[in-house]
């Protein structure tokens, strides 16, 4: 009888104590007036190979950073906060925010917490705003368990047929300017699109080749027409961005 | 970059796909209409009143996936009768994640350690209660309580088509016996929406896993009939798998599936298989299910 009472008084402590938390996150939101904006997909763009493939296939990356995909990105979070918040241009360092890496290990995760948390803290400048709008790398799978992340090009090769996607994997996290905690976190989520294979996020199957630089330039276009359509989404879904004013 | 210059075979292959289509329904094996898409959210929940700070938000876009299966397998383990049973489906993911792989012999599992070839985590079975008034054969057994098996599995993909599986579970309830699963699977997708899968299965129990089915006491032998038999441990059955499964559009998939096993040891041996039962276990489903998207504000 004591232990069932304890459980109830646990379960009781952890309402209240996560009701808070809600309360916490929303108000929080709410009270926020200026904001930074932190884009680090990353200059490169993975190539996957998945599905019927040989032995000893490794991914491969190509540089992307003459894209500017992360100006772009900026730019766009910018346009968009801007009816709500008062954003402000802040500096930051791309490499240290694109090195960050999650565990494999989800209890890893767990116990560490954020990793994006002490990085805003310690490299980000000017301090002292509300929060920082942290856009990144997000991850899915493909094929049977291929793990894709970020901007990348995969092709997924079944007996009779090849199928390519290109995606822009990413989520945003809102945090806190004071405390460094993240107040909120979202993963975008996939398009419109209603083909069998999709990813956890943005994506699109495409046809034909990039080939030369038209075909550079056409493979740009295309990611940048999947990051400019997902982002009010996202954004919009956050409550950070008018979802009507951003479409 | 000349990945790249490869060009798609994809429009060449529509005449194969739809080839595959064609045959697929003129076998009968899915009458099925296709409904809203599956990226078109189908409904919007409001955001949950509290939130665990340490686990992540709720709120997105998921796929909730329900539907109905049925499982043609023996009536109990070592029976040479068949029943069908209704299997339910259901389950939810974050919107867009493929849901990987999953064998008709898999229990419930999670990955905790997930490096995309590799994954490590708990798993989980169940097993049915055993009552010796539902089946003749059974008659003058004792009853044997249903079963949880708690564990582990480690999954390994050699390559994107090869997928190799080892499950270690502790029984509680009706058997207090240790079971390994071992299996690997061939994976070959023909078309992005049509993959078949087949491979060879091992399993072994402990004798705690082993007696409460197949071992015969004292008792029972003079209630049943059947001789004494002490039932032991050891590489409990060999099998081979198949599955088919198709995806008709972004909503509706059916699968179906079949499972030989034969019994090995002490199970082969029991008076219960050799008397009254088979050896040889076969299980047939087949099940289909609609998938739909919601969202989480």
């Amino acid at each position: 009888m004591r232990n069932i009472i304890r459980c109830v008084g646990f379960l009781a402590f952890l309402a209240v104590s996560d009701a808070a938390a809600f309360e916490t996150r929303a108000t929080r939101l709410q009270a926020i007036k200026t904001v930074g904006v932190i884009s680090a997909l990353g200059d490169e763009m993975s190539v996957t190979r998945a599905g019927l493939v040989p032995l000893n296939t490794p991914g491969q990356s190509v540089s992307i950073r003459s894209w500017g995909l992360d100006e772009l990105v900026v730019q766009q979070a910018t346009t968009l906060l801007n009816g709500r918040f008062r954003v402000q241009q802040v500096s930051y360092p791309r490499d240290a925010f694109a090195a960050i890496r999650e565990s494999a290990v989800a209890p890893v995760n767990l116990a560490r917490g954020d990793p994006f948390k002490a990085v805003v803290r310690s490299d980000v400048s000017p301090k002292g705003l509300d929060a920082y709008v942290v856009i990144s790398r997000a991850k899915s799978k493909i094929g049977s368990g291929r793990i894709v992340q970020g901007i990348g090009f995969a092709e997924y090769r079944t007996l009779l047929a090849s199928y390519r996607v290109i995606h822009a994997l990413y989520e945003v996290r809102v945090i806190d300017g004071k405390t460094f905690d993240v107040i909120e976190k979202r993963v975008a989520s996939p398009l419109g699109n209603i083909e069998t294979m999709r990813l956890q996020g943005p994506s699109q199957l495409v046809d034909g080749s990039f080939d030369g630089p038209a075909g550079i330039e056409t493979l740009r276009a295309a990611i940048v027409d999947l990051i400019t359509r997902s982002l009010p989404l996202t954004l919009g879904d956050m409550h950070l961005a008018n979802t009507q004013q951003s479409q | 970059m000349k990945y790249f210059d490869e060009a798609a075979p994809r429009r060449a292959s529509s005449a194969q796909q739809n080839l595959l289509t064609a045959s697929l329904a003129a076998l009968g094996i899915v009458v099925a209409a296709p409904g809203p898409a599956a990226a078109q959210t189908a409904f919007a929940l409001p955001a949950p009143p509290f939130e665990l700070p340490v686990l992540p938000s709720l709120s997105g876009s998921w796929t909730a996936t329900v539907g109905i299966g049925g499982e043609y397998r023996p009536d109990f383990q070592g029976s040479k009768n068949w029943m069908l049973i209704p299997i339910p489906i259901f389950s939810v993911r974050r919107a867009g994640s493929m849901g990987g792989f999953r064998g008709p012999r898999d229990g419930a599992s999670i990955a905790l350690i997930d490096f995309g070839d590799l994954r490590v985590g708990p798993a989980a079975k169940f097993v049915a209660a055993r009552n010796s008034k539902d089946r003749s054969e059974l008659s003058g057994l004792g009853d044997v309580k249903a079963a949880f098996e708690l564990g582990g599995f480690v999954e390994y993909y050699a390559v994107d088509w090869l997928r190799l599986r080892g499950d270690l579970r502790q029984g509680i309830g009706g058997h207090q016996g240790v079971v390994a699963d071992l299996s690997a699977d061939f994976i070959v997708p023909l078309i992005d929406r049509l993959t078949i899968s087949a491979g060879p299965r091992f399993t072994w129990k402990s004798t705690k896993a082993v007696a409460p089915y197949f071992g015969v006491d004292a008792v029972h032998s003079l209630a049943s009939g059947l001789p004494v038999f002490e039932a032991k441990g050891g590489a409990h059955s060999v099998g081979f798998g198949s599955q088919v499964t198709y995806r008709i559009n972004p909503q509706w998939e059916v699968r179906a599936y079949v499972e030989y096993e034969k019994l090995l040891g002490a199970a082969a041996d029991s008076p219960l298989v050799t008397r009254r039962g088979s050896s040889n276990q076969t299980t047939v489903g087949l099940g289909a299910s609609y998938s739909f998207d919601f969202k989480i504000r």
